[in-house]
């Protein structure tokens, strides 16, 4: 198990990748958090067409916390506290987030007989209108750099790797 | 590696009790068959301990975030319904999408496109909302009216404070309606004693100006005075009539008033 090896003996290379994802992950977390924090109605009105809920106090529940929730994952990556952890938690975002996109990308392409991957708009990501397809494309790197997290605990260049860290 | 079961030591025999174990043992293979595997273990232990600490930063990250939504200037309130009376959205409504074609324009938003089927689809939800919609011309013959200057005709802008400092219609006030405490102690009066109140967002398929009506007559605007300019500002400026940018009679007009 990778969890038995102790720091030293970890080539520099594969430590620096991980520092790597994890600024990449965080970063990107805290910039479009910061982006969808400041403007909350525009994210809300996006939400709300999304259809999710009918119930507006869930509504406005997610579209209040989950832009600081994403901030605050994004920091704790960017310090590297609990860093397994932040990262199931940013997959179990990230995933139903491009689920619905998709959804609503395929609804849009059914109905409006635009190719796929030209069909744009604002999928309430932070980042304004795009390309779904491009978007898409990004969601699923995410993912995959939150899943080398999750699978990999880096044990440098971190604060505090694990949350109940073992004595 | 299974870790090898060790014997007592008064049961080994005297010949083999220095002679390690090995896993060809049979011995061996028995009790190493009936002990569960430690690496399966070490591992589900660390899943666990995974898992637990996901949902403590969940509980911690929920409680901050909701916190600071508290004290953000902007943050929005959990229990207020912002939007009245809607439906679930359907997808062709969706004002946002556009093909690669239009979007390639200089930062044309994709709502600028104002189709005659959706103007008339929010004339009739405005109707079933007891709000009434109004056209263009009319909307400029009310701005050219001696009355606008007397405020007995109104003008709200219903967007955000972004939007509304890029441009709006000259001597229009903002009711940013998410935010009624910031903007309804200087709309309430006016448009209370205004004869015609003219509500108008970006236009198209934009709810902002419907809702900000239906909050005005809320609060005791007669809906009998209170108008929907369905082009919004979209159509306003691509007619090419004037508009202020800042503040309201900041005096900073763009456009032209033929």
């Amino acid at each position: 198990m990778n969890d038995a090896i102790p720091p030293s003996s970890r080539p520099v290379f594969r430590e620096l990748s991980l520092l790597v994802a994890r600024c990449l992950l965080g970063g990107v977390m805290v910039v479009l958090g910061l982006s969808k924090a400041l403007h909350p109605v525009d994210f809300l009105k996006i939400l709300q067409q999304y259809g999710m809920t009918e119930n507006h106090v869930v509504l406005n529940g997610i579209a209040a916390a989950l832009p600081w929730f994403e901030i605050f994952c994004g920091l704790l990556l960017l310090g590297g506290i609990a860093v397994r952890g932040t990262a199931l938690l940013s997959i179990a975002m990230l995933v139903p987030f491009s689920a619905i996109v998709l959804h609503r990308a395929l609804a849009l392409h059914e109905s409006m007989a635009i190719p796929f991957c030209a069909i744009r708009f604002n999928c309430g990501c932070g980042a304004g209108e795009v390309i779904i397809c491009h978007k898409l494309l990004e969601n699923g790197f995410l993912i995959l750099i939150s899943g080398l997290l999750l699978t990999t605990t880096p044990r440098r260049w971190c604060l505090r790797p694990e949350m109940f860290q073992r004595e | 590696m299974a870790r090898l079961p060790t014997m007592p030591r008064c049961a080994q025999h005297p010949s083999t009790s220095e002679k390690p174990l090995s896993l060809g043992d049979p011995a061996v293979r028995v009790d190493a068959l009936a002990m569960p595997d430690p690496n399966a273990f070490t591992m589900s232990r660390s899943w666990k301990r995974i898992l637990l600490e996901s949902l403590a930063i969940a509980a911690i990250g929920l409680v901050l975030a909701l916190l600071a939504n508290g004290v953000s200037p902007r943050g929005l309130s959990l229990t207020r319904d912002y939007f009245p009376g809607k439906t679930k959205p359907t997808v062709v409504r969706r004002p946002e999408v556009t093909a690669p074609e239009t979007a390639k324009g200089p930062a044309t938003p994709a709502s600028a496109t104002i189709t005659s089927s959706a103007s008339e689809e929010l004339s009739a939800r405005l109707r079933e909302k007891g709000l009434q919609g109004i056209g263009g011309t009319e909307v400029r013959q009310l701005f050219d009216d001696p009355q606008y200057a007397q405020e007995l005709i109104v003008f709200v802008d219903a967007r955000d404070d972004h939007h509304y400092q890029e441009g709006h219609v000259p001597g229009a006030y903002q009711f940013d309606r998410y935010y009624p405490a910031k903007h309804l102690p200087a709309v309430l009066p006016v448009c209370l004693s205004a004869l015609k109140v003219v509500v108008y967002c970006t236009g198209g398929n934009c709810e902002d100006s419907e809702f900000a009506a239906l909050a005005l007559k809320e609060v005791g605007v007669p809906p009998e005075r209170l108008f929907v300019y369905t082009g919004g500002i979209t159509e306003w400026s691509a007619r090419g009539w004037p508009l202020e940018s800042g503040g309201r009679k900041s005096g900073l007009i763009q456009g032209f008033k033929p």
